[in-house]
């Protein structure tokens, strides 16, 4: 999104075609329906799913226009995230405790400056990687943060459920109520979301004993886009690298593109769909070989620096078979009772098995 | 030796009883094991990892096992509801009193006197199954909504979220605090008379006529009526 317009006055989109994914939402809130009495946007009409789906917003990251700013101390998208967000930033009022009975805690208060990972204090950072293609060295700049995934496994396994979706699909944490077990982390391909300890509810229950802080991520400006604004990082950007729009159009585009340049999409089927798609005329698996490559040479380990791996999948898509399984155990329940009732009703007679008691008077 | 023969035991528990008492337990407790790595635990609090849990610590495979065991619950507590309302049984219903009745039977236990005669169950067993009938269903309708959500192309709302989570996590408490309870009935040794029944379907005749005794004159009752 270049332009505020954009937002405000959203093109009408053209007739959507039953793509797999509106197939299987539509058949699965049939089901779900039909199983459970919930208000959910999915239990929802087909009709209102594609209208809720127009509300979303994507973006698309051009890594043939990205140069990490190259004549910048820290590229400019960086910058202006840290500059809209730092009111957010966590401020330990004391030195963090440790996670017991383990002896370490996540800390990066004193390195609040570092613009070349994510962090609690940077929630976009550019990864530089050179890659050899087609006999061509070439440097890559790359932009990373939250992907927000259309089927986002750090929100649907927070165990407290403060993992919030946006109309627009932004995924948010809660910052107040999260508890910092980083399972957000763990069950996102790309440990995104990265953990200040000594901050949160939890020094308000059992520093010592439970939580481990609060997670933070990039939140897609949420705030922004509500007002109709674009994101800080799209109006910072000087090469255009960077941009929002609707999810239909961006996608469009996205394949629009790659396809001109004979070039590739990142994003759009990995984890099960995300609302960024990152184009590159060099492979994914290519890319990311070469981050690997530059953390083992940096001999980088912690997380902040995401993979590129293509095709990843959703963690919770594996378990894509037990909605059935658990809808079908009731009735199959149900049906083992009646049989077995009916059965006993018939034939069955109490008294015939105390027919060896003596009972006395 | 005596109180083994069959004239001497009366049947508390029929098998369908039985598998639906033990399927219920196993269940429950793979459930909390594996309900308490997805929260998670056992990454920060199991120093020394034993050999054959270090799945444990997975949470792609603790939501399979737990997804499995929640299978089985459901079937089992379906089963059990079902099978309960077409033979109309429902002698381990809450009735009014059973607050009262408790309070009295602790009352005896303290004070070393008689208790007043129960039924098949005792006043705080009825309400045990009560607790246990709102904690399992606060947990199963929670359970069935997170599973659903978690289905690909599935979008619950934040409230939905929230309040599936935080219910869930509650009921978990519940049912544990329930199991200790449970569990806790047994260190009274007038209680353990009753565990025979949960093994073997059988307790003692004696027993039952001192305890449980509107259940034995019930009984006693209906089978000399049928001239047994």
């Amino acid at each position: 999104m270049t332009h505020k317009n954009e937002f405000e006055v959203q093109e009408k989109l053209p007739a959507k075609s039953v793509t797999r994914r509106s197939f299987l939402k539509g058949a699965t809130a049939i089901s779900a329906a039909a199983s459970v009495a919930w208000a959910t946007k999915s239990t929802a009409s087909a009709q209102q799913d594609f209208s809720e789906e127009e509300k979303l917003v994507a973006s698309i990251i051009d890594l043939n226009a990205c140069d990490g700013c190259e004549n910048e101390p820290t590229p400019l998208c960086v910058t202006a995230c840290k500059d809209k967000n730092k009111h957010r930033f966590p401020q330990p009022e004391e030195e963090p405790m440790d996670y017991w009975p383990r002896q370490h805690h996540e800390d990066w208060s004193k390195e609040q400056d570092r613009t070349d990972r994510l962090t609690p204090y940077n929630w976009t950072y550019v990864e530089q990687v050179t890659v050899n293609h087609n006999g061509q060295e070439k440097t890559i700049s790359i932009p990373r943060r939250c992907m927000h995934c259309l089927d986002a496994p750090c929100q649907n396994l927070c165990p407290f459920g403060v993992i919030g979706k946006t109309e627009e699909g932004a995924v948010h944490i809660d910052e107040y109520f999260c508890m910092g077990g980083a399972k957000c982390r763990d069950s996102c391909p790309w440990d995104i979301p990265q953990r200040q300890a000594g901050v949160g509810v939890y020094m308000d229950l059992m520093p010592k004993l439970g939580g481990g802080g609060v997670m933070y991520k990039c939140d897609m400006c949420a705030d922004y886009l509500k007002e109709g604004k674009a994101p800080a990082c799209e109006t910072a950007c000087p090469k255009d690298a960077i941009q929002f729009g609707p999810l239909d159009e961006m996608r469009k585009k996205a394949y629009e593109l790659a396809s001109e340049r004979n070039g590739y999409v990142y994003g759009d089927t990995e984890n099960a769909g995300t609302l960024t798609f990152y184009i590159s005329d060099i492979p994914f698996d290519q890319i990311n070989e070469a981050i690997a490559a530059s953390k083992h040479q940096d001999q980088d380990e912690r997380p902040g620096r995401p993979h590129m791996e293509p095709d990843i999948e959703n963690m919770l898509d594996t378990a894509k078979g037990f909605m059935l399984a658990t809808l079908i155990a009731p009735v199959a329940g149900a049906a083992a009772a009646g049989v077995n009732a009916y059965r006993k009703l018939k034939s069955y007679d109490d008294t015939k098995i105390r027919k060896d008691v003596s009972y006395d008077e | 030796m005596s109180n083994k023969t069959k004239a001497n035991r009366i049947l508390r528990h029929p098998v369908s009883n039985r598998v639906v008492h033990w399927l219920t337990a196993f269940s429950i407790v793979m459930l909390i094991i594996t309900g308490l790595g997805q929260l998670p635990l056992y990454g920060r609090y199991l120093l020394v990892q034993p050999p054959g849990t270090q799945w444990l610590t997975n949470y792609e495979a603790t939501l399979l096992v737990h997804y499995i065991f929640a299978i089985l619950l459901l079937f089992i507590v379906t089963y059990h509801l079902i099978y309960h309302l077409i033979r109309k049984e429902f002698d381990i219903l809450p009735r009014k009193g059973d607050v009262k009745g408790s309070i009295a039977i602790l009352k005896a236990m303290i004070l070393r006197k008689k208790e007043p005669p129960s039924d098949k169950y005792l006043p705080e067993q009825r309400l045990t199954y009560a607790y246990f009938f709102v904690a399992i269903g606060l947990a199963v309708v929670t359970g069935v909504i997170k599973v659903i959500k978690n289905v690909i192309g599935v979008q619950a709302s934040d409230g939905v979220l929230l309040w599936a989570a935080q219910l869930h996590n509650l009921a978990t408490v519940l049912i544990i605090v329930g199991v200790i309870m449970h569990l806790g009935a047994f260190i009274v040794k007038e209680n353990r008379k009753l565990l025979s029944g949960m093994f073997t379907g059988y307790v003692d005749k004696h027993y039952v006529k001192e305890r449980h005794t509107h259940w034995y004159k019930r009984i006693k009752h209906k089978d000399k009526k049928f001239d047994v």
